[in-house]
């Protein structure tokens, strides 16, 4: 993410549609190559293509976001240009995620600890559903929670504590001591509010290594749905009040310029109080259009499907955010910043609806190969959101914005 | 602290309803007059076939090595070996004492579904018109693509089937012999039929004929659920029987809606709705694996209050186990499919299962 002020140059807003046509056009090629179930890869079985792209959607942040670019340069320089800097860092962010999914996951932890991270040690395991098909998607299923962890932890940091307490140390201490503390604190979400699930996608269930989902009677549900939903309402507000109100109300609470511990402690409780709120809305509107949910309901009645659905939601909004962001230059950029805030949030989330009926509409059936409908078991909108919101950030990032922004 | 609560504890934010005016709000389900569809004395279930294939790992190893749970069904070179089919006998017994015989399903191996029928005497049923009519519940490979085995003997039965059909469905129904491409590039037999359809075709969807649903006799409804299914299929259609001073009982191919999502609907659209029982797949633990969601289902079907609830199938055995367990009234089945020529290797001791052979009368 970017939070750098407007240039105030002329936008052309015609090239921004262009580059954002170009993008999806690159997403629907890489969609039909890796993930499309009757073309070339058909990862979408759906979890182990879902542990691959939000495995290189934490690749980028980590390398953006929490190492601050490092060890490459900050911006691109005469010598190393904008094009040769975000290829570089694409292809490192590419062998991190086949390093971090292939081998940290699969080859060391679930190797040497937590056997449910690698289909290996699960197969080895022995027992009831213990094959490659089912072992691949369990282990793929707890990476993708580690993932969304590490995803929350990191983007609030980001906009939180940003180089607090460390503004005064160098990139490379920077850099490290922000990869220790977003993973400390990731392994303790995912230990809260997935752990419990993985535990018990097994049977017997593995219930000396975690606990039975403590959420269950208030959420109508055992599924880990329920932390997935809540933490991708908590991302929209980190997204939108980073990238849509250019870092307000938090940049009040800087200090010359940098975050303070308060800062970050409020974004915290601010992002999460209003990712309830939104979580709760949406859980209002959908037992508006589909009756309420109740336990052990399938399809639109499972409460499971509605906390992974609110997710789901506030994944298009996030996606149209960056968009309006980076492609159509955080319109409209009108002198007040809390009417132009306003409006940018009420645009994101308009955008997040177009792309919803896009997702459950015939033209996804012809662009993604989708079965038309909703709550399909084994499809979530995820997927393709966040491959979109990789190749975003990877122009947007890496690319420094390249062609459409030039230096 | 129950979900209630916590939702009433949010609610107190006085802010989520102010954005909704959620409180305000009726749905058109709610408002919509019940439905009347009459009764019946009682109903009977021949299971002819439940194990639509024998070996789990086989079938999953074919839809990974093919592209996963999303992929188009006729993509995938199946292993014929592997095949079996669904197929259950469903005996109406009218208020007035007169038995009606449906059949549900026509498998999927030719060579399987075959046998079943010449064991339970299927083929004079079919050619005599005893069997009056057939419903496909959905146009899975395992309730469909046998079709030939039943058009043989009555191609001009009439048949209900989702209105959710792709192209290489209705080309299988008039006819068609259709392969799928292995890893070599050639061409496998995936199924064929060469005795077209010729009788009444009513395509099911989720308007019904009136009220949303089809009421072929009184007391039996067919309700159509256009929901996605895996392997490229969409919507099921599911029988409803309303048996007097029982109750509702639903019969089903693989409950792809959802168990309680029926009995929802039923509560919310039937006239004297009272939960009785089931019969059929339900679409639980597919390939015996877990998931917390599956015990949100046990704790569902008791806050429900199903009285009598015959699984087979799809529901998975360690679904029905661990049901049983928790006290839910599972009908158990015996070992008369162990006669049988091929068994699933999933099947347990336990006799969870309603299986090949069983029947059950609600």
């Amino acid at each position: 993410m970017n939070t750098t002020a407007q240039t105030g140059q002329k936008f052309n807003y015609f090239f921004g549609l262009i580059n954002l046509v170009a993008v999806f056009c690159i997403v629907w090629l890489l969609w039909y190559v890796f993930m499309n179930p009757n073309t070339v890869m058909k990862l979408y079985t759906p979890m182990y293509g879902f542990s691959l792209v939000v495995g290189f959607l934490a690749a980028i942040v980590l390398l953006n976001n929490v190492a601050g670019g490092y060890p490459f340069p900050e911006v691109s320089t005469q010598r190393f240009g904008p094009v040769q800097r975000g290829i570089a860092m694409t292809v490192v962010a590419v062998l991190l995620m086949l390093f971090l999914v292939y081998i940290f996951f699969w080859g060391f932890i679930g190797k040497f600890g937590i056997a449910y991270f690698s289909p290996q040690s699960i197969i080895a395991s022995g027992g009831q559903g213990a094959e490659i098909f089912n072992a691949r998607e369990n282990a793929s299923t707890a990476i993708v929670y580690y993932f969304t962890a590490f995803l929350l932890v990191a983007l609030f940091w980001s906009t939180g504590f940003d180089r607090w307490p460390w503004q005064n140390d160098d990139r490379g201490v920077t850099a490290w001591s922000r990869l220790f503390a977003v993973t400390f604190f990731s392994s303790i979400i995912y230990i809260l509010l997935f752990h419990p699930h993985v535990c018990y996608l097994f049977y017997p269930a593995q219930d000396k290594a975690g606990v039975e989902s403590w959420w269950a009677d208030f959420a109508g549900t055992g599924s880990a749905f329920f932390g997935l939903g809540l933490v991708l309402c908590v991302l929209f507000w980190i997204v939108a009040s980073d990238l849509l109100w250019d870092g307000y109300p938090w940049k009040y609470l800087e200090k010359e310029g940098e975050s303070t511990w308060a800062k970050g402690v409020v974004v915290f409780i601010v992002t999460f109080v209003l990712g309830v709120i939104v979580l709760f809305v949406l859980m209002q509107i959908m037992n508006y259009f589909w009756d309420e949910a109740f336990m052990g309901g399938q399809y639109t009645d499972g409460p499971d499907f509605r906390f992974i659905h609110a997710g789901e939601i506030c994944g298009f909004f996030i996606l149209a955010a960056f968009i309006l962001k980076h492609y159509f230059n955080n319109f409209p950029n009108l002198n007040s910043l809390w009417v132009g805030a306003a409006i940018r949030t009420i645009l994101a989330m308009a955008g997040g609806m177009l792309f919803y009926w896009f997702y459950y509409s015939p033209l996804a059936t012809f662009f993604l190969a989708k079965v038309p409908g909703v709550a399909q078991p084994g499809d979530t909108s995820l997927v393709w959101t966040i491959l979109f919101l990789s190749v975003i950030m990877v122009q947007t990032d890496f690319f420094e914005g390249w062609p459409l922004k030039k230096r | 602290m129950k979900r209630r609560t916590f939702l009433k504890s949010l609610a107190a934010t006085g802010v989520a309803t102010s954005l909704t005016g959620a409180g305000a709000l009726t749905r058109e389900a709610r408002a919509r007059k019940k439905i009347n569809f009459g009764e019946v004395k009682s109903v009977r279930v021949d299971v002819l076939s439940e194990t639509s294939w024998f070996d789990n790992d086989n079938l999953k190893k074919h839809m990974l090595d093919y592209g996963g749970a999303m992929t188009n069904q006729y993509n995938i070179p199946w292993d014929w070996d592997n095949a079996g089919g669904y197929m259950a006998l469903l005996t109406v017994t009218t208020l007035e004492g007169k038995e009606r015989k449906i059949l549900l399903d026509s498998g999927w191996n030719n060579d399987w579904v075959d046998y079943i029928y010449e064991k339970n005497n299927i083929p004079a049923m079919l050619k005599s018109g005893e069997i009056e009519f057939m419903v496909i519940s959905h146009w899975h490979l395992d309730h469909y693509w046998g079709i030939e085995s039943t058009l043989k003997h009555k191609p001009d039965i009439t048949m209900y089937a989702p209105k959710t059909y792709y192209p290489e469905d209705m080309a299988l129904l008039k006819g068609a012999h259709l392969t799928a491409k292995n890893k070599e590039g050639e061409d496998v037999h995936v199924c064929k039929n060469d005795v077209p359809h010729t009788g009444k075709l009513i395509l099911c969807d989720p308007d019904g004929e009136k009220d949303g649903i089809y009421n072929p006799m009184p007391g039996v409804a067919i309700r159509n659920f256009d929901v996605p299914i895996l392997l490229r299929v969409r919507g099921e259609n599911v029988f409803y029987f309303n048996v007097k001073d029982k109750g509702i009982v639903t019969v089903t191919g693989c409950c792809h809606p959802g168990l309680l999502s029926l009995f929802s609907y039923a509560r919310k659209n039937f006239e004297g709705y009272k939960p009785y029982g089931c019969y059929g797949g339900l679409h639980i633990t597919l390939f015996e694996t877990w998931d917390p969601k599956f015990d949100d289902i046990i704790k569902g079907v008791k806050a429900f209050k199903i009285q009598k609830l015959a699984c087979n199938h799809c529901t998975g055995w360690i679904w029905a186990e661990k049901a049983a367990a928790a006290g839910i009234p599972v009908v158990k089945g015996t070992d008369k499919y162990k006669s049988y020529k091929r068994q699933s290797t999933v099947a347990t001791a336990s006799n969870a299962f309603l299986t090949n052979g069983d029947h059950v009368i609600f």
